[in-house]
C-alpha cells in the first residue's frame, strides 16, 4: 500500500522486478534510512552552531544566568538593554567607525591595484608572470607575525602609526594577491571570442578590460570587496602594533581589551562580540551564493 | 562601435595595437610592483637585515649571526618549532576529516540543502575576537558549558581549567581553531564530490560494492588531487594562525601554545627584542617559502601544469 503513494524514482533498468512484499519493505527502509540522516545533518547543525547560539545566549539572557553552574540550555529570560548600555558605557561606536574606515581604504586600494593585476594574470601574456604570481601567492600565505616588526620601524620612519589611513594602506598590500587571484577567474570565463571580437573591433586593451572584461565580472568584484572587508576588518596584529593611541583604536583592538577587562560584565562582553560579529556574517550570507565558488573557480578544475 | 566607422582609426588601430601590446603589460605591472615592493618585499629585508644587528640603549651595531646562534641554544625556539609543526599537522588532519565527513553529509540531497549548506558555513565568518570571546566563556572553568558536556566522561571532574592546563590548553585550541576553519574544508570538498558522476556509485552498487568499498574504490580517488591542495593549504592556513591563539592563551601556560608566531611576537612587543625576533621571523619566512613552493607544486600537479593559479577562496 505504502508503495502506491512513493513516488517512484528513476531505476536503472538491470534491476530485476520485485515482488510486492519486497518493494514495500525497501520503502520502509528508504524512510527510516532518510530518518537517520535527517537526525545526523540536525545533528551536526546543532554541534556546528551551538557557540554562535552560545555567543548570541550570553548576550541576552540575564548575566547572573551565564555565570551559574551547571549553566542551563535554554534562557530564564531576555534582556534587550545589554546591546545600549554597551554602546552607552564604551566608545565602541567609534571603534567601529574606526574599523570601517580602515577597512573601506583597504577595499578602495584592493579593488584599484586587483584590476590589473588580474588582467596581467588572466589575458595578457608577458615574460615575468611567474615571478608576479609567486609574489603575490608568497604576500599571501606568509604569516603577518614574519613581517610586523620591520613593517612597524617603516612605518614609525613614516610617522604613519596610530593612522587608519596608514594601516588601510598596509590591510590593502595582503589583500591584493586573493583580490587579483579571484578577478583572475573572473576575467577567465569571459569568453575569449568576446575579447577577440572587441579587440578586432578596434577596441583598444584598456577598452577591453573596462568596457567588457570589469562589466562581465561584477560578481567577481563584489566578491573582491567583501574579502578585502573581511581581511581589515578581522586584524589584530598589526592593529595591535601600529595603534597605540586608544582613541583611534579599532574595533577588533578595542574588543580584545575586554578580554582582561575584569570590570567588563559577561554579557557586555558578549554583545560586544556579536556586534562585531554582525556586519562579517550578514555581508557572507547575502553573497555566499556567489562567494563560495571557492577553489572550484580557479585552482581545482 | 564608433571605432569601426572611422576609417582613421580602424587603419590606424593594428599598428598601435601591436606596439602596445608589447609594452602595455609592464605599464601596467609597475603601480601594483611599486606597491608590493614598497609594502611587503621591502619590510621583509629589512626584517632580514634586523636579525644580523642589535639594537641596546639605542646604538645598533651589526653582530653577523649572533642572533642565529643564540636561536640555535635557545630551547623556547625549539619548543616552538616543535609546537608549530605539532599545531599545523594535527589542524590539517582536524579540518580535513571534519570537512569531509561534513561535506559527505551536504552531499545527499534533501530538503533545505542550500539553507544547510549557508548556515554551516557561519563558523567561517565569524571574526577572531568573537570566536576567541565565545570559547572562552564556554571554556571557562567555573561556568563554562563545556565541562558540563565533559563531565558526562567517567572521571572527568567538572572544573577542567582548559585554556590554563598543560596540554588541554593545546586541544581548547585545536578544538577552537578547528571549528572555525572547517567550513572552508567542507565547501572545497563539497564541491569536488559533485564533480563525481552519479554512474559510477550506481554502477558500483551493482556491482554489489558496499559503502565502504564505493567509497574508498571512488570517492577516495576522485577526491585525492583536491585533498593534495587542501593539506598543503591546511600547514598554511594553520601556519598562519595568530590572533586565535594570542588572545586565549597568549602562548600558555609556559610555552604549550607558543607557535612561531607567538614566539616572535612575544619577543618582539613583549621583551622589545626586535632583531631576535626578526631572526626567528627569518626561519618563519623559509617555511612560508616552502609552504608556497610546496602548493606552487601540487597545484601544478592537479591542473597539469596548465599554469599558475593562486588561492582564490576567503570565505
Amino acid at each position: 500500500m505504502a508503495a502506491e503513494v512513493t513516488p517512484v524514482t528513476a531505476r536503472p533498468p538491470v534491476r530485476p522486478p520485485v515482488s510486492p512484499p519486497v518493494r514495500a519493505r525497501r520503502t520502509v527502509r528508504r524512510k527510516a534510512k532518510s530518518f537517520v540522516r535527517g537526525a545526523i545533518i540536525v545533528i551536526v547543525c546543532v554541534v556546528a552552531l551551538f557557540p554562535v547560539y552560545w555567543m548570541v545566549l550570553t548576550t541576552f539572557q540575564p548575566e547572573q544566568d551565564s555565570l551559574t553552574y551547571p549553566p542551563d540550555l535554554l534562557p530564564h529570560g531576555i534582556q534587550f538593554g545589554t546591546i545600549t548600555s554597551l554602546f552607552a558605557n564604551n566608545p565602541i561606536a567609534s571603534w567601529l567607525l574606526h574599523s570601517l574606515t580602515a577597512s573601506a581604504i583597504c577595499v578602495v586600494i584592493t579593488l584599484v591595484f586587483a584590476i590589473p593585476g588580474a588582467y596581467l594574470l588572466s589575458r595578457l601574456r608577458w615574460h615575468g608572470v611567474g615571478a608576479f604570481g609567486f609574489l603575490l601567492l608568497f604576500t599571501q600565505l606568509m604569516p603577518g607575525a614574519m613581517i610586523v616588526v620591520p613593517e612597524l620601524q617603516f612605518f614609525r620612519e613614516l610617522h604613519w602609526t596610530n593612522n587608519l589611513l596608514a594601516l588601510g594602506v598596509l590591510y590593502a598590500a595582503f589583500n591584493v594577491p586573493l583580490g587579483c587571484w579571484i578577478l583572475t577567474s573572473s576575467f577567465d570565463s569571459v569568453p575569449s571570442e568576446v575579447v577577440d571580437a572587441s579587440l578586432v573591433d578596434g577596441c583598444g586593451r584598456i577598452g577591453v578590460l573596462f568596457r567588457i572584461l570589469l562589466p562581465l565580472s561584477k560578481p567577481g568584484l563584489v566578491a573582491v570587496a567583501i574579502v578585502a572587508f573581511f581581511g581589515s576588518w578581522n586584524d589584530y596584529l598589526f592593529a595591535a602594533a601600529f595603534i597605540t593611541n586608544q582613541s583611534m583604536y579599532t574595533a577588533g583592538l578595542g574588543i580584545s581589551t575586554f578580554i582582561t577587562d575584569q570590570s567588563i560584565k559577561l554579557d557586555q562582553l558578549e554583545a560586544a562580540g556579536v556586534v562585531f560579529a554582525l556586519l562579517p556574517i550578514l555581508l557572507y550570507l547575502t553573497v555566499q551564493r556567489h562567494v563560495v565558488r571557492g577553489l572550484t573557480a580557479g585552482a581545482i578544475k | 562601435m564608433t571605432a569601426v566607422l572611422d576609417p582613421a582609426r580602424g587603419a590606424a588601430a593594428p599598428r598601435a595595437g601591436r606596439r602596445r601590446q608589447s609594452a602595455f603589460p609592464y605599464a601596467l605591472l609597475v603601480p601594483i610592483l611599486v606597491f608590493e615592493v614598497v609594502f611587503v618585499v621591502y619590510p621583509i629585508i629589512r626584517g632580514i637585515l634586523l636579525s644580523f644587528h642589535q639594537t641596546s640603549f639605542g646604538v645598533t651595531k651589526f653582530v653577523g649571526l649572533a642572533q642565529y646562534r643564540q636561536m640555535w641554544h635557545d630551547p623556547v625556539f625549539w619548543s616552538s618549532v616543535r609546537t608549530t609543526f605539532e599545531f599545523t599537522f594535527i589542524m590539517t588532519a582536524v579540518w580535513i576529516t571534519l570537512g569531509l565527513a561534513v561535506a559527505m553529509l551536504m552531499n545527499w540531497s534533501f530538503p533545505g540543502r542550500g539553507f544547510v549548506r549557508a548556515i554551516l558555513a557561519i563558523p567561517w565568518a565569524v571574526p577572531d575576537i568573537p570566536v576567541v570571546l565565545t570559547f572562552a566563556i564556554m571554556l571557562d572553568p567555573n561556568f563554562g558549558i563545556l565541562n558540563r558536556f565533559a563531565a558526562f566522561i567517567p572521571g572527568v571532574n567538572h572544573h577542567i581549567q582548559w585554556l590554563s592546563a598543560p596540554n588541554l590548553a593545546f586541544i581548547a585550541i585545536i578544538i577552537m581553531v578547528g571549528w572555525k576553519g572547517f567550513p572552508f574544508f567542507a565547501l572545497i570538498l563539497l564541491s569536488s564530490l559533485q564533480a563525481i558522476p552519479d554512474d559510477l556509485y550506481e554502477a558500483a552498487r551493482v556491482d554489489g560494492a558496499g559503502p565502504l568499498r564505493r567509497f574508498r574504490s571512488i570517492t577516495l580517488p576522485a577526491l585525492r588531487p583536491t585533498l593534495g591542495l587542501l593539506a598543503v593549504l591546511g600547514f598554511i592556513f594553520s601556519f598562519q594562525q595568530f590572533s586565535l591563539i594570542y588572545l586565549s592563551t597568549g602562548g600558555g601556560p609556559g610555552t604549550d601554545t607558543s607557535t612561531l608566531s607567538i614566539t616572535i611576537y612575544n619577543q618582539a612587543f613583549e621583551f622589545f627584542n626586535y632583531n631576535y625576533a626578526s631572526a626567528i621571523a627569518v626561519v618563519g619566512l623559509l617555511i612560508a617559502v616552502v609552504g608556497t613552493v610546496l602548493y606552487i607544486v601540487v597545484q601544478r600537479r592537479v591542473t597539469r601544469g596548465r599554469r599558475l593559479e593562486g588561492v582564490n577562496a576567503a570565505l
